[in-house]
């Protein structure tokens, strides 16, 4: 561990001014919350340059449910995330994740985007936010892309954002009656820890089948991934408790996760199923299924 | 002195005042504030800044040390190394296998190496990357199997084993031949690091007249002052060594003491200004000593009845790069051996062992817990194999009054392990538990012995020493070394003397121990501190009272053995009313040249061994301790929740419940820790999880349901009201009953520990490790 | 970089750097000593404070980043009566024993009977969750808490 590496902090007052930063300085990074840089800094000999403190932009925080579809803003933090209604609602595997992401210190500092910059394979946001089809917009200096969450990671620690980007906003349609999403993962104690491996499902029910099926695993790959092949396999089908089963069994065949000091990739495998299969049946149950 | 009897005897009463009943501790005001200080919140700002220059590799000669680039970066003031060091470059604890700094050659990844003295952080952590150190790297021994093959490369001079142990009681054939079943099984237990919320730290004064004063966290305020002594190469007058509240220490301050103290007070003498020394979290976990790992093979006989023949234990403890504290641990896991039961044959052969990784330690509990771990696995294994309950046959063995422990020591009195199983047994509805294996979560019901010698170890000489002073004002000033950690020990001392003078507890002040004025009471460790260091305050407090009651005699008119100490008050128990205060009662000491401070001392009876056999008076008393747990496994995925802990201890004399509920509740969360979750990686001699991150302790919301502690006292004769010590007791039982209790609920057994999630995984779907 | 912010109720104005956390910022330029450092990660929640009056790692957060808001240490705190409740609790019921996690731990529990009155025992797990403790195994802390909110019901 070191002292902080020495940089300039800036701290721009609207989002016009923080991509003008971003895109004139030398060696420039965002930042929020710091929960997950302000440690990493601590491990570099140097870091950036500069950083722009993106945190303080009201602008950058909301959360609303307009025409169907939710939008947050990239600094809003887990805790508003967590006390949210429209997320418990609608979004309920995010609900689920941010419930036992971190400390109350720690969802009271880190934000959304930071969570999804940091690009960990371990997120544990991108997994729910995955199976409910979310849209990131990237901004910068005098333009703005939208892409499919899954686009936006890229590998391990690696987004695609470019250095004068800025993540400024998530979005999502929101989940509507007969549909249900859940989120599962393993840790290594109960207390807040880093997920050694995770699920999030998502459900769209119409009767006993399962009309459409969105499952997303963490920590198993480089980056957050869907799994289509499983995705497949569940929809049109008519709902069991076998069947999730089986469908548990599809992903585990279908990653290939890695040993790191946090669990092996025997592990990994061996409990993903477990973590799926147990996503799909509070999805089902919260889509207003039954399980037989 | 009976000081077992001091209340009956000396006070003449039957109920204590303070003794035995909840009261708030009086350092917890200052801690709430936020006032309380600790090491690092004495360091002025400006302050020399002292960081560590440690090695790269495991085991390597050291060729060259440039400290050129070092010295270059600006705020750098001195790089020293072991050549400037002016006393001995030695710093081992019981072994000479430990220089203070390294410059010739390096034995695990973290060894020190020199000293960087700065104006601040950052120039003293560019001076560590720009600091060059030449290695010629030798083989890392980094297992004790290839530490013990014969031609393997030393890691130090006289050889891979740096200590070896023995027992030789009974006749262990014949309690072979006398078995009926025989159970044989090797035990693994790691690293533990204590992970303090406190790191490390030393800030060092120097002054202009040959004297150095140190500020710091450790246990042993005497044991560090001689050895900043030895290294600067000073009398012992000539170093002041004041122990700073600590932030916990589990015995890794212990051994910590000595050696942050004295790389600051070098820093401080050499460059003639004060010196902060702190260390990272990281560089704590990974380099400070731990746990030491231990391998025991364990061979248990019984015969059919359920009695217990034989024992044979064979323990490798691996030290890691140095002994430092091995020979004591390894003679307390002899010691110990069969555990806490009657066992009339016993081989035990022990030895410590070299390897180039990081160092073992004083850790709670001190090599029992490993012991224990086999111990109980066993009793449990054996149990099994008779068809008996594993608490009716654990009774049918345990110590009784009478009986005699591994090394034939006789126990005369002071024996509560029934009392504890019993109760706990009682308590947690152990003859109606259901365990349930069928389904995801199985659930399971496990138990848990254990005894912990109070004491020194072997035939070492135990005392203690406290002094008090009655102030002009009725105040009073009470001095010990038992060091304040967060166990409250010091606080038990003002206690007893509360108690003894009749003084109010708010009236006492303790002082912090400080070797300039403190009376050296011995370490604070192996739970000694309120047995040996409040024995000799009720030692000092006796000897005042003695005075006081006599001068009040006088002033009062009344016979003396009508004189009652109560709340600051000296009065006739015939004439209640006619009082005279604490504040006349002083003056009158001192007017009329009566000895108002008293020193009190304490040596706890002599004991031998024989090292031939091992056989002899380890260990002054042994405190006695049982748990029964209940634990949840969820069988998809591994993972081990702790539902239900039911803790019972004989501790003698309960000097304060609360604090004794306190060490015990610790105790189990440290013990399911490393039961369950904290599992140190150590490749190539590298730790990969220095940190909370990634190694993993208990949170509150892992903390399980702890039943209200059982406390049971069976009286040590020979100690303040027949207390015994409390703070490590607790862990050591707790292990073996969760992993009892996994078994209880999966059928299976683990030899190793932690049972983390992957572990159990695993071995739920039948992959042998 | 001039540094002006709310601490415990009064304003303040002093020098901080870019790179200073402001845990460093209170303990070394404001001689706020009972904010403690434990692990400069966030993870052991020693060096917790309100910022705004929600509980959060001072080691993460950087020093400028504090400009023209609220925080709050016990220091001050001492007098709030929900404190005082907390306080009064933590000693009676065994809570302090090292004392090095507890100013940390009675900023969480104090954020939480403030907003929470009257907490479950999972709600007061859940508010120390993020703060550490290796002496008393949390039983003692958490009945504190629980006492906490019954004398302030009455």
């Amino acid at each position: 561990m070191r002292p902080l590496p020495r940089f300039r902090l800036h701290r721009p007052g609207s989002i016009a001014e923080a991509l003008g930063l971003l895109s004139s300085l030398d060696d420039a990074k965002p930042i929020a919350g710091g929960t997950d840089l302000v440690p990493l800094l601590r491990d570099v000999e140097r870091g950036p340059r500069n950083l722009v403190c993106v945190g303080q932009l009201g602008a950058l925080s909301y959360l609303r449910e307009e025409d169907g579809m939710v939008t947050i803003g990239a600094t809003t933090t887990l805790s508003r995330l967590l006390e949210s209604d429209t997320i418990k609602r609608r979004a309920q595997g995010l609900h689920d994740a941010v419930y036992q992401m971190g400390s109350v210190q720690i969802r009271n500092l880190g934000t959304i985007g930071g969570n999804l910059c940091n690009a960990s394979p371990a997120a544990d946001t991108a997994p729910p936010l995955l199976v409910l089809d979310s849209d990131v917009t990237v901004a910068s200096e005098g333009e703005s892309r939208t892409m499919p969450l899954a686009d936006f990671f890229v590998g391990p620690k690696i987004s695609s954002l470019k250095p004068y980007e800025l993540l400024t906003e998530v979005r999502f349609p929101a989940q509507q009656r007969s549909s249900g999403s859940a989120f599962h993962r393993i840790g290594r104690r109960k207390g807040f820890t880093l997920s050694v491996v995770s699920a999030a499902a998502y459900i769209e029910r119409d009767g006993e089948y399962c009309r459409r099926a969105r499952i997303a695993l963490g920590s198993v790959a480089p980056t957050p991934i869907r799994v289509p092949e499983a995705e497949g396999e569940l929809e049109g089908k008519e709902v069991t408790e076998a069947l999730f089963e089986d469908i548990g069994v599809v992903c585990r065949d279908h990653i290939h996760p890695i040993d790191d000091v946090r669990g092996s990739a025997s592990y990994r495998k061996g409990v993903s199923g477990v973590l799926v299969n147990r996503a799909l049946k509070d999805a089902w149950i919260r889509a207003g299924g039954e399980l037989i | 002195m009976g000081y077992d009897r001091i209340l009956e005897d000396l006070l003449g009463r039957e109920e204590f005042l303070v003794v035995g009943q909840k009261v708030v501790r009086t350092d917890a005001l200052d801690k709430c504030l936020g006032r309380a200080r600790f090491t690092a919140d004495y360091v002025p700002e400006n302050t020399m800044v002292v960081k560590v220059a440690r090695s790269t590799q495991p085991h390597a000669l050291i060729s060259g040390i440039d400290t050129g680039p070092a010295l270059k970066v600006p705020g750098v003031y001195k790089v020293l190394t072991g050549r400037d060091v002016p006393g001995e470059n030695q710093i081992g604890y019981a072994l000479h296998d430990q220089p203070l700094l390294n410059d010739e050659k390096v034995h695990y990844v973290g060894d020190p190496i020199a000293l960087i003295c700065a104006k601040d952080e950052s120039s003293a952590v560019e001076a560590l990357d720009a600091l060059k150190v030449d290695y010629e790297p030798l083989p890392a021994i980094l297992d004790i199997d290839t530490s013990l093959k014969p031609g393997a490369v030393f890691v130090h001079k006289d050889g891979n084993i740096a200590v070896e142990t023995r027992i030789r009681k009974g006749d262990i054939d014949a309690g072979f031949r006398d078995s009926d079943v025989e159970v044989e099984e090797t035990y693994w237990s790691p690293y533990q690091e204590h992970m303090y919320l406190e790191t490390e730290a030393a800030y060092a004064i120097p002054d202009d007249s040959g004297k150095v004063t140190v500020i710091g966290c450790m246990q042993s305020p005497f044991l560090v002052r001689e050895k900043v002594a030895h290294i600067l190469g000073w009398k012992l007058n000539q170093v002041r060594v004041i122990q700073a509240l600590t932030g916990g220490a589990f015995g890794g301050k212990d051994d910590m003491g000595p050696i942050v103290c004295a790389k600051a007070a070098l820093a401080a003498v050499k460059l003639g200004r004060p010196a902060a020394l702190v260390y990272d979290r990281d560089e704590s976990a990974a380099c400070s000593p731990k746990r030491f790992p231990a391998r025991i093979r364990y061979r248990s006989g019984a015969s059919s009845d359920g009695r217990m023949t034989a024992v044979e234990v064979d323990i490798t403890l691996e030290c890691g790069a140095y002994a430092n504290r091995a020979p004591f641990w390894l003679w307390r896991q002899t010691a110990h051996a069969a555990g806490p039961y009657q066992v009339d044959n016993a081989w035990i052969d022990g030895r410590a062992v070299y390897t180039n990784k990081v160092y073992g330690g004083s850790f709670r509990a001190f090599g029992d817990l490993a012991l224990h771990f086999a111990a109980e696995s066993q009793m449990e294994r054996l149990a099994h194999e008779l068809g008996m309950d594993p608490v009716d046959f654990r009774l049918r063995n345990v110590l009784r009054e009478g009986g005699r422990t591994t090394c034939d020591q006789l126990l005369d009195h002071s024996v509560g392990m029934e009392e504890c199983l019993e109760k706990v047994a009682e308590a947690s509805g152990w003859g109606s538990r259901k365990p349930l294996r069928e389904g995801t979560r199985a659930r399971g019901f496990g138990v848990g012995c254990a005894y912990h010698g109070i004491s020194t170890s072997r035939s070492t000489p135990d005392w203690s020493a406290a002094s008090v002073i009655l102030n002009q004002d009725g105040s009073i000033t009470y001095r010990t070394g038992i060091c304040e950690l967060g166990q409250g020990s010091p606080f038990g001392h003002a206690k007893i003397v509360s108690e003894i003078l009749g003084a109010p507890l708010e009236s006492i002040r303790i002082e912090r121990p400080d070797t300039d004025s403190t009376l050296n009471a011995k370490p604070t460790h192996g739970s000694r501190g309120l047995m040996l260091g409040g024995t000799a305050a009720a030692d000092a407090a006796a000897k005042l009272r003695e005075r006081m009651v006599g001068v009040a005699t006088e002033m009062l008119e009344c016979d003396v053995k009508l004189v009652e100490l109560r709340d600051g008050f000296a009065y006739s128990r015939d004439s209640p009313s006619d009082r005279v205060s604490f504040p006349e009662l002083a003056e009158e000491l001192y007017i009329r040249g009566i000895p108002p401070a008293s020193y009190g001392f304490y040596a706890s009876p002599q004991r031998f061994y024989d090292p031939e056999t091992g056989l002899g008076v380890n260990y002054s008393v042994y405190t006695f301790a049982a748990s029964v747990v209940e634990v949840e496994v969820d069988k998809e995925t591994g993972q081990v929740e702790v539902l239900r802990v039911w803790p019972a201890m004989d501790v003698g004399k309960a000097i304060d419940p609360l604090m004794i509920e306190g060490q015990i509740e610790g105790a189990v969360s440290q013990g399911m820790g490393i039961a369950l979750m904290e599992d140190l990686v150590v490749e190539g001699g590298v730790v990969l999880n220095p940190n909370f991150k990634d190694y993993i302790v208990p949170s509150a919301m892992d903390t399980p349901d702890i039943a209200e502690t059982i406390i049971v006292e069976k009286p040590y004769k020979h100690s303040v009201f027949g207390a015994k010590g409390v703070g490590e007791p607790a862990i050591i039982s707790v292990v073996p009953a969760i992993t009892n209790a996994i078994h209880d609920a999966t059928g299976l057994w683990f030899d190793r520990i932690p049972v983390t999630a992957e572990r159990m995984h695993r071995a739920l779907r039948g992959v042998v490790e | 970089m001039r540094l002006e912010f709310d601490l415990n109720g009064e304003h303040v104005t002093c020098e901080a750097r870019d790179n200073q956390s402001l845990l460093d910022l209170l303990r070394e330029g404001l001689w706020i000593k009972s904010v403690k450092k434990g692990c400069e990660q966030g993870e052991c929640g020693a060096c917790t404070v309100l910022l705004d009056g929600s509980p959060v790692t001072s080691c993460l957060v950087l020093s400028p980043q504090v400009e023209g808001r609220v925080v709050t240490t016990v220091e001050g705190l001492e007098a709030d009566p929900v404190m005082v409740a907390l306080r009064e609790a933590f000693m009676e019921d065994g809570a302090v024993q090292c004392g090095f996690c507890t100013p940390g731990m009675l900023i969480s529990s104090y954020a939480l009977l403030r907003d929470n009155p009257e907490p479950s025992e999972d709600d007061v797990r859940t508010a120390i969750e993020g703060n550490i403790c290796r002496c008393t195994g949390y039983v003692k802390i958490i009945e504190a808490v629980l006492d906490a909110s019954r004398r302030l019901k009455a």
